[in-house]
């Protein structure tokens, strides 16, 4: 579906953004795109999306290279979440998504009152202009800009940005239904806990370079230091003893009256992003 | 077709809803109240009066429109009491002309109207540029005027508003992942405008010339009209994209109407007509339009190509903006 050869990208003459990034993302995969503040996601996002030209390196997407992919069709077949919910604020929410969506097709639309309900947006708000929206309205209404022609590939930034928890649990059960639809999706996130629920395979970007590509239990399992914290009850004190796992093979090698919890000591997709991009969450 | 109407009818939904057709429609209820009731009025002033001055009696093919006087006294009294008056002295035999100083302009003006009633009609030849009444000169130089002002400045003004809500609320970038050809984008803007502008001209010529008059002269108002609506819808997308916000505009708004509108209606209305001004591509602008309602429109070939350069000019520079903006992050 996206197939990346030695992708770089500078602003003006001394400012290289990307520099020779490689990777692949397979049809109906999710494939997380993570890396701290200017490490390049946006602008690998925007090559990706046609938005921005004068790349170096050898680009691919659905099979067509992307300096001739640009094309209307090639638009029909993406759709595109942007950070911040892009829409026209005097217009409804239906208003939004019919102008949106009379740029495609009808043969390849979603129904727009469908769509809505789905993203579960409150009824009485639908013919009321986007300025009178809360922030997690307005996100629910982008992604279903996204969503309504049906895309083949789905660029979605920030997706869970401005949602409340219900609302980032809907989310993520919407691009689950997509997956299982077979739409490839490129995920740009901060959100360690999307990435970590969603992708398939993770890249993290450091400085205009992939500097680690796995699914997120491999980062995770390479990483582990594979020790284990035991809290337990003995003769009515509470205690806490760190194993390593194989020590766990026979059993609990001490003497113990309650075991109050077990904890493995992986690492987050957290502590692998701080890790492997040397940067701390923003 | 389909992707332009869509555009096209957000743009004029953008319009509507940015209150610019009020604003448009209550300029035009005040241009109508000022020419009819203001304008028009006040330039229907008689023609000087002219006072001769000439106890020998040696001018005998003089003017009917001539006032005769017979004595210094009298004479000096009326030029005292009329001052937009010309007198003519023919006192000490040879005449002199006599009157109080005003624009240089204008009193060449009223020398040479003084001079030439003193001439049998029959022994003049002037050459008719026009046929029209003071009262329909004073309408059509004003329409003129207004026009030319409403687009360069007002709307000039309202396609900057329309884009910069469009800036604002980010839906630009959007535009660039959809499936449109993205210069759509600009020329529906454009279409949008242009025809507010010419219906704004129909309307406002009709009101003010009248249905006779503007029968004869429209087409040729319509494709000035046209002309100076693109470029400034054009000069006003660039300037929206560039600048930071409506703050910024502003100042340029102000500084595009002293320095290129101001010295136009100058040189074009009052005898201050720098050297300069004829390489100040405004002027030749407002030129055409007002040679258009005096039925005599632009036939110089290179003005139009002139005008043609300049819209592709700024549209390839409209285009380059935009893409910017476009690229830009969130």
């Amino acid at each position: 579906m996206i197939e990346v050869k030695n992708l770089t990208y500078s602003y003006g003459k001394d400012k290289q953004a990307l520099h020779g990034l490689n990777f692949t993302v397979q049809d109906g995969e999710i494939f997380g795109f993570l890396g701290p503040n200017g490490a390049g996601k946006s602008t690998t996002q925007k090559i990706l999306t046609g938005i921005l030209k004068g790349h170096g390196g050898k680009v691919s997407l659905l099979g067509q290279d992307i300096s001739t992919a640009h094309t209307q069709s090639f638009f029909q077949k993406i759709g595109v979440l942007f950070e911040y919910p892009y829409l026209y604020a005097n217009l409804s929410a239906v208003d939004n998504l019919k102008y949106f969506s009379s740029f495609y097709p009808k043969a390849q639309l979603r129904d727009v009152n469908e769509l809505l309900e789905e993203l579960e947006f409150k009824r009485d708000f639908l013919k009321k202009p986007v300025s009178s929206y809360s922030k997690g309205m307005r996100q629910r209404v982008s992604m279903a800009r996204a969503l309504i022609s049906n895309p083949k590939l789905l660029f979605l930034d920030e997706p869970t940005s401005g949602l409340d928890p219900t609302g980032a649990v809907l989310f993520r059960r919407i691009i689950e239904q997509e997956r299982r639809k077979g739409t490839t999706v490129f995920l740009t996130t901060h959100n360690m806990l999307d990435a970590d629920l969603l992708c398939d395979r993770v890249a993290f970007l450091s400085g205009g370079n992939i500097v680690a590509l796995d699914t997120p239990r491999n980062l995770k399992e390479q990483n582990s230091s594979k020790r284990i914290v035991i809290t337990y009850l003995h003769q009515r004190k509470r205690e806490e003893r760190t194993l390593d796992a194989s020590e766990l093979e026979t059993g609990i090698p001490f003497l113990h009256d309650e075991i109050l919890s077990i904890h493995s000591q992986e690492p987050t997709l957290e502590d692998m992003f701080i890790r492997y991009t040397g940067k701390g969450l923003s | 077709m389909k992707s332009f109407c869509s555009l096209f009818k957000k743009d004029l939904k953008l319009l509507v809803s940015g209150k610019f057709f009020l604003m448009s429609i209550g300029f035009l209820f005040l241009y109508t109240l000022y020419v009819n009731l203001g304008y028009v009025r006040i330039m229907d002033a008689g023609i000087y009066n002219v006072y001769l001055y000439d106890p020998v009696g040696t001018q005998k093919t003089i003017s009917p429109s001539v006032h005769k006087i017979s004595t210094k006294e009298e004479f000096d009294g009326a030029l005292l009491n009329d001052t937009n008056s010309v007198g003519i002295d023919v006192g000490t035999g040879e005449p002199e002309l006599v009157f109080y100083r005003g624009a240089e302009g204008m009193d060449r003006h009223r020398a040479d109207y003084a001079s030439a009633l003193m001439y049998p009609s029959e022994s003049l030849h002037a050459e008719v540029i026009g046929c029209n009444t003071p009262e329909q000169k004073a309408r059509k130089e004003i329409t003129c005027e207004l026009l030319f002002f409403e687009i360069a400045a007002v709307g000039f003004l309202g396609i900057a508003s329309v884009l910069f809500k469009e800036k604002g609320m980010g839906v630009i970038r959007v535009h660039a992942v959809l499936p449109i050809r993205r210069n759509l984008f600009l020329l529906s803007k454009l279409t949008v405008f242009l025809l507010s502008d010419l219906v704004f001209a129909v309307l406002l010529t009709a009101l003010n010339v009248g249905l006779a008059d503007m029968a004869a002269i429209l087409p040729a108002v319509l494709l000035q009209t046209m002309i100076l609506s693109v470029i400034m819808a054009l000069t006003g997308l660039i300037c929206a994209l560039l600048l930071k916000d409506f703050r910024q505009f502003t100042l340029l708004y102000l500084l595009i109407t002293i320095f290129a509108a101001t010295p136009v209606f100058m040189a074009a209305n009052t005898t201050v007509k720098p050297e300069w001004i004829r390489y100040h591509p405004f002027y030749h602008i407002y030129m055409g339009l007002k040679n258009a309602y005096f039925g005599m429109p632009v036939d110089n070939l290179l003005y139009y190509a002139g005008c043609m350069a300049a819209i592709m000019a700024l549209f390839a520079g409209a285009w380059y903006v935009f893409h910017r903006e476009v690229e830009k992050e969130g």
